[in-house]
């Protein structure tokens, strides 16, 4: 993959991944507490998701969720099952939980 | 087609094809094929036919519950463990116990995320089926030509279309008063069981944490939630959703009465209960379930110092 330099280039690379964390953060706020606790792991299938895309981006991010999701059914023995992450992360997340560039500003 | 309605595809043929069946069965029955209360009856039968074939998930869950019991001493543990920390970091760690043990003991309580999911897409297939028989469209499969049209023009009590909502009334004021009133019952049906799992199912350690103050908030938002809904969605969605929320309401009744969470409200309930009733019959009163009262043995936090051979000795030999 191409390693973009410039600080304004990753901000923009990074934006779908942060408008789908907005999404996720919007869903676990209203709607999630209404269903109350219902995933048979830890973390929950949104909160799995959430730190999917932080760490992943949309794409593989998504995958992995809907991976999860699918995982998630009745017959499964749940516990913990975490996401997979990177061992470096080159991006640093905000206290909303966006995902920035390591740099600040 | 566009890739949501191709994904759709398959749902919204299966509950036209439950749908057309209800209504057949209710027209042998001799009701009127076109008259609204077939219809609505027809809906009615799509959430008995739809919610029963969840009812194995539900069994699993009770079943999963009743082990609960046994692993009580165990979550007891963890909970003391973490008795009065509501920092985030304490609770996550807790949550990741409680899950471990469900995975070590095989009794994981929760439902899963897949009868919520189920629930949307069938949802959503309604309101396309009904708003395109209200629009005079043919249905993806069963539903015909003559079929979609009836049922997009059965009336509700013979007033309002199932397939109008607030925003496609056209001046019928009937409309806008069903809406009004489904939302109404929708609203108080699902806050009478959030309410009933929140002030009676849940451990006093769950309802110290901040999450329970949001689903609280939550509980008293939701009327806004749904007198939105109540704009957009037609009569024949909003019945369906309310006739849902009543199998809910009663599912959860019977679970909460007969399978309470250990150490929330309704499980005391169900103790004293249960207790009335051997006192009735003339049984002694049998001590069951009762926590040890919990005298905590007196942990010594220094050390005992080792004593030499000799004075050893001499301590036994006074």
């Amino acid at each position: 993959m191409m390693v973009l330099r410039s600080s304004a280039l990753q901000t923009i690379a990074l934006l779908p991944r942060n408008l789908v964390i907005v999404l996720l953060r919007g869903y676990r706020a209203v709607i999630s507490p209404l269903y109350g606790d219902v995933c048979r792991y830890y973390p929950s299938c949104s909160a799995y998701a959430l730190g999917a895309v932080q760490e992943h981006g949309v794409t593989r991010g998504g995958w992995l969720a809907a991976r999860r999701l699918a995982r998630c059914h009745p017959w499964a023995e749940g516990g913990i099952d975490d996401v997979p992450v990177h061992e470096h992360s080159p991006y640093r997340r905000t206290r909303f939980g966006f995902v920035a560039s390591q740099r600040k500003g | 087609m566009d890739f949501f309605s191709l994904i759709l595809w398959p749902i919204k043929w299966v509950i036209e094809a439950i749908l057309v069946g209800w209504h057949s069965l209710l027209m042998l029955a001799g009701m009127d094929a076109a008259s609204g209360v077939t219809w609505v009856l027809s809906i009615t039968g799509l959430v008995v036919v739809i919610r029963a074939l969840l009812i194995p998930i539900f069994v699993r869950q009770i079943k999963s519950q009743r082990r609960m019991m046994e692993i009580a001493p165990q979550l007891k543990k963890i909970q003391d463990k973490y008795k009065g920390k509501r920092d985030q970091f304490s609770r996550e760690a807790m949550s990741r116990e409680t899950m471990a043990l469900y995975k070590r003991t095989g009794t994981n309580p929760l439902s899963s995320c897949l009868p919520l999911l189920l629930q949307m897409p069938i949802f959503l297939s309604l309101f396309y089926v009904l708003s395109d028989a209200y629009a005079g469209k043919p249905g993806v499969g069963l539903l015909n030509e003559q079929l979609s049209r009836q049922f997009g023009d059965a009336e509700l009590l013979g007033l309002a279309p199932l397939g109008s909502s607030m925003i496609t009334s056209d001046g019928n004021v009937w409309v806008i008063v069903i809406a009004s009133i489904l939302v109404v019952l929708m609203t108080a049906s699902q806050f009478i069981t959030q309410l009933q799992i929140m002030s009676k199912n849940q451990s006093p350690e769950m309802k110290a944490s901040p999450m329970y103050k949001q689903q609280r908030i939550l509980l008293y938002l939701l009327p806004l939630v749904f007198a939105f809904s109540g704009f957009a969605f037609p009569l024949g969605v909003m019945f369906y959703w309310f006739v849902s929320n009543l199998w809910t309401m009663v599912q959860q009744f019977i679970v909460i009465r007969n399978m309470p969470t250990p150490g929330s409200e309704a499980a005391l309930a169900r103790e004293a209960r249960m207790a009335k009733k051997r006192q009735r019959r003339g049984l002694p009163t049998i001590v069951e379930d009762v926590p040890e009262p919990s005298v905590e043995e007196h942990k010594k936090t220094q050390r005992q110092q080792p004593v030499g051979k000799n004075r050893a000795k001499k301590k036994t030999g006074k």
